[in-house]
């Protein structure tokens, strides 16, 4: 099952993320001071219209002869929120709490008191309504009637305005892009690293990081680099002086075959000829790892299933003891782009492996159902003992053999395997090996299809 | 073939110089030995040589270079030991027209064997203008490269051959439409293989099959004749 992850695993995503959120909070923060700074000014416009019809009102009521004030109360426009009634009775209540002063003061009650005295009221009464934002004002006239106010503020709701939402989603959206595109720009220097060092990972040779960008980054490009220089020189030290020691025992091997011409025992000249085999077999392998040969072969089209049987063939050629524990399974042809001597030394080295120490060598050749995208997977079964678990990378390491195989019978130069791998991981696959359910062991390598 | 070869050997270790020498003159045959090319182009004019054994890697002017002067002296035919693995060496030696290769440390038997088997192919091929190598031989569609001895189908991908399937291919195709019995073919094949002939013959002829997907049951490329022979039916294009 996938869930869903709300931390990023990426530092692009990460940092992107945090910002994101930092900047939608001092977005909502700042639209929210903003919006109710408006609200206040409308509230205050409001406020002052208000009063400003309500005293009209009063001025209105007061002024008119006594059996006209309903008709004329009736007839003024009033402004939303604020109702006139006359009444026989005020409606501020007087065990209600008072209109508080910031209020009052809003609404200017305090003008009513401030004109002729002909014209101010008897008596003032206010008071909240019984929902908040309403507020009653009751205003006695010289012949003991009141006006009564209703006075409704809306309350502030800057979350509802729409040019509010509108302007937030789309600063929120500028933004994230923005931040996105600047974190990806931002960090594609660390993930230019990482490739770097997978591709030294991969070959040593692979070519130097560009040393530009910021400061920081140009160092540490600078430092990636002198470092995989180190390595290629160390590694070039070593795969030199092997190839060195390889290649000069290549004559004193070729003049001990002639000398062996000349014994005339024939078991003892048997008997040297195999070690010569032997020593010409790892300096032959320790070559091969050491020049790496698969670098300089160029790619062509191959048919990979030929080349199974070729290395199946010729193994069964060398032990024809064996022969009926060679096999192969797959398609009679496969066409894939390799280097087709490496490739046949992998194979056979995967064959010769299986045949030494499993006594068979059954290929499973597996082509993807749909060319692209699947590898072609390549199978080496055996039918020996299998290795222990924990040792089944470890026989990848150059020189790693296991103590049970390390006797002359069952030698080997300890290079097959680092060998093979190297070569399917240059045409970009790889090898493994897994015990089989069955018993025996099995090399699995792919290929790319 | 005259009783005793003469045989040029050059190569610049001392030890392999005359170990070879006395190998090759315990089989019968007579030596010369140079230590480089210089030497070699010394003693040229001394002797009337059969075959060169030439090392690639010789000090001074260097063993391919060597080989293109000799072939400008003549036809003699050429084994040549390369260093070990050494495929681009291989590749020019086999197209500047030396007739075999062996890659060092080699087993002398072997180098015995393929200079008889060259020397055989010179002796009967004798007074027939040497043809020059060809880089490609084509036939039914399919392309031999003896240069780097492989063979590619007719969309150009490679086929791989084991050692005796190649030789075998090759030889045939140097004889297409001409019926090769097993003897025959034992003999042209000898000295570049090894293992029980007669049987190998036919496994070689059945996996090459294969491989040309050339029906086993009914034969169009490479075909069976009655009495023991095979032939290949196609027109063969050099270039």
């Amino acid at each position: 099952m996938k869930s869903w992850r709300v931390w990023p695993q990426s530092l692009a995503g990460r940092t992107a993320l945090v910002l994101l959120l930092a900047l939608t909070a001092v977005q909502a923060a700042g639209l929210t001071i903003h919006a109710l700074d408006r609200v206040d000014l409308q509230r205050f416009a409001q406020a002052r219209e208000i009063s400003a019809r309500a005293i009209s009102a009063w001025r209105t009521v007061n002024l008119a002869p006594a059996d006209r004030r309903a008709q004329m109360l009736a007839e003024l426009e009033l402004p939303q929120g604020l109702d006139a009634t006359l009444d026989g009775r005020p409606i501020a209540r007087l065990d209600q709490p008072p209109i508080p002063p910031p209020i009052a003061r809003m609404l200017r009650l305090d003008l009513l008191g401030s004109g002729p005295p002909r014209f101010r009221p008897r008596e003032v009464l206010t008071s909240w309504g019984e929902r908040s934002p309403v507020f009653f004002v009751s205003l006695r006239l010289p012949s003991g009637e009141w006006l009564n106010l209703r006075i409704s503020l809306p309350p502030p709701r800057p979350w509802h305005s729409e040019t509010f939402l509108i302007a937030f989603f789309a600063m929120t959206l500028a933004a994230g892009l923005l931040i996105n595109w600047a974190v990806r720009r931002l960090t594609r220097p660390v993930r230019l690293l990482a490739e770097a060092a997978e591709r030294l990972g991969r070959d040593v040779n692979a070519p130097p990081m560009p040393e530009r960008g910021p400061t920081e980054v140009a160092k540490a490009a600078h430092a990636f680099n002198t470092m995989a220089e180190r390595i290629r020189r160390f590694v070039g030290d070593r795969t030199q002086m092997l190839a060195a020691i390889g290649h000069d025992l290549r004559t004193p091997i070729t003049r001990l075959r002639l000398r062996a011409e000349f014994m005339d025992d024939d078991e003892q000249r048997r008997k040297m000829l195999a070690d010569l085999d032997e020593m010409e077999a790892m300096v032959a392998a320790t070559l091969a790892f050491a020049r790496d040969d698969s670098a300089g072969e160029p790619t062509v089209a191959l048919d990979l299933a030929a080349l199974c049987r070729t290395v199946l063939d010729e193994a069964a050629d060398a032990r024809p003891d064996l022969a009926d524990a060679i096999g192969y399974k797959g398609p009679e042809r496969l066409v894939v782009q390799a280097r087709p001597v490496a490739l046949k030394r992998a194979l056979a080295n995967l064959v010769g492996n299986a045949l030494l120490y499993g006594g068979a060598a059954r290929l499973v050749l597996t082509a993807p159902e749909a060319p692209g995208g699947e590898p072609v997977r390549l199978a080496v079964e055996d039918e020996g003992p299998g290795i222990p678990v924990d040792q089944l990378e470890a026989v990848f390491q150059p020189f790693r053999r296991l103590e049970a195989s390390r006797n002359r019978e069952t030698g080997g130069t300890g290079l097959g395997l680092p060998i093979a791998r190297n070569i399917f991981r240059a045409h970009g696959g790889d090898v493994v090996l897994r015990n089989r359910e069955a018993g025996g062991l099995v090399a699995l390598a792919t290929l790319p299809g | 073939m005259e009783p005793q070869p003469h045989i040029l050997v050059v190569d610049d270790d001392r030890e392999i110089r005359d170990l070879l020498s006395k190998f090759l003159e315990r089989q019968g045959m007579r030596v010369a030995a140079a230590r480089d090319a210089k030497e070699a182009r010394r003693l040229w004019p001394l002797g009337r040589y059969h075959l060169v054994v030439l090392d690639l890697m010789l000090p001074g002017e260097s063993g391919l270079d060597f080989a293109k002067w000799l072939r400008s002296q003549g036809d003699v035919p050429i084994v040549m030991l390369t260093a070990m693995a050494d495929e681009t060496d291989r590749i020019v030696g086999l197209e500047l027209g030396a007739d075999d290769y062996l890659s060092k440390p080699f087993n002398p038997r072997e180098l015995l064997a393929r200079v008889r088997a060259v020397l055989r192919r010179a002796s009967g091929e004798a007074g027939a203008p040497k043809e020059p190598p060809a880089k490609a031989v084509r036939f039914g569609g399919w392309t031999l490269e003896p240069a780097r001895r492989r063979l590619l189908n007719p969309d150009g991908a490679e086929v791989p051959l084991t050692g005796g399937e190649y030789e075998l291919l090759q030889v045939l195709v140097e004889r297409p439409n001409r019926v090769l019995t097993r003897d025959m073919l034992m003999d042209l094949l000898r000295g570049r293989q090894a293992g029980p002939f007669d049987r190998a013959i036919d496994v070689a002829v059945s996996r090459l099959r294969r491989k040309l997907e050339d029906d086993g049951r009914n034969p169009s490329l490479i075909k069976t004749v009655r009495g023991g022979g095979y032939v290949l039916a196609a027109t063969v294009e050099r270039s």
